[in-house]
């Protein structure tokens, strides 16, 4: 799944062209974002991939349990929700000082569309080393069908 | 003439090997009056594929991303774009570096990086003149 993510990237831009991708990766996105998108680096974040048998989503919440993160799906769209509580509050206050706090803390849910044709009834969820993984295995009739070129 | 204006510099390479992705971990840092602590987020990582290093007063933070992912697998959405956290610190002098300590659990990483016994932070009283 990593592997081929640059897989149409043609290497160095050319000319100035460098420049911009760098602002566009500075600054906001511009253009038409999903409907459900969230700013990038929400927590948690969220992959998905497919193979010829399913559809596998990833979500990427470091710290949760299995029992503290819902997963569900209706009408197409899987939602993930929750809440974390931060280990640096949980430990007793005493005299200290914080420098960073980056981690995120609070409740989250997040939301994403799913393609067509998925067997929502055969959805398993796995959770892992803090990503969660979704499956949702494709109707048999809308596999990829490899189709036999004739000679006319 | 054309020798001076001909352009001296080097080429870029039309390949450049693509250095390798890293993600940044998000942390907490706080400090108390024995050491400090650092909690990163990093979702995947396991104790085989974390890496924790000390050279000279570089604290390196690494870790792979270890999923069971099939064959064939391909992207169609993806925000974490790469299989790597990485993330550096330089730690003070008083950093006993020998005793840092390390947990893994769920994708969430702790350190305690204690501070040398001779600098523990002490009060210091305020006496009255």
């Amino acid at each position: 799944m990593f592997g081929d993510l640059r897989r149409f990237d043609s290497g160095r831009l050319q000319g100035l062209d460098w420049f911009r991708q760098l602002m566009d990766e500075m600054l906001p996105e511009a253009g038409v974002a999903d409907i459900r998108s969230v700013p990038r680096g929400s927590f948690p974040m969220i992959n998905v991939g497919r193979t010829d048998d399913a559809v596998r989503v990833y979500v990427f919440a470091a710290g949760l349990a299995a029992d503290e993160l819902e997963v569900s799906l209706q009408d197409n769209v899987l939602s993930v929700s929750g809440r974390r509580e931060s280990e640096a509050a949980r430990e007793e206050a005493s005299e200290r000082t914080e420098f960073r706090r980056e981690r995120f803390q609070g409740e989250f849910s997040r939301s994403l569309a799913l393609p067509e044709g998925l067997d929502i009834e055969r959805a398993e969820a796995r959770f892992r080393d803090g990503v969660c993984e979704v499956v949702l295995p494709k109707r048999e009739e809308l596999k990829p069908r490899r189709i036999a070129i004739q000679a006319a | 003439m054309n020798d001076v204006t001909r352009d001296n510099a080097p080429q870029a390479p039309a390949e450049r090997e693509r250095e390798v992705e890293t993600l940044l971990p998000p942390v907490d840092i706080f400090e108390d009056d024995n050491a400090l602590h650092l909690i990163a987020d990093m979702p995947g990582v396991t104790r085989e594929s974390l890496h924790i290093e000390v050279d000279g007063n570089v604290l390196s933070l690494e870790g792979d991303v270890r999923l069971e992912m099939p064959e064939g697998l391909t992207a169609i959405y993806a925000e974490v774009r790469a299989q790597r956290y990485a993330r550096r610190f330089t730690l003070s002098h008083e950093i006993d570096a020998e005793a840092i300590q390390a947990r893994i659990d769920n994708g969430v990483v702790e350190l305690v990086l204690p501070r040398k016994e001779t600098h523990r932070r002490r009060r210091i009283e305020v006496k009255a003149a």
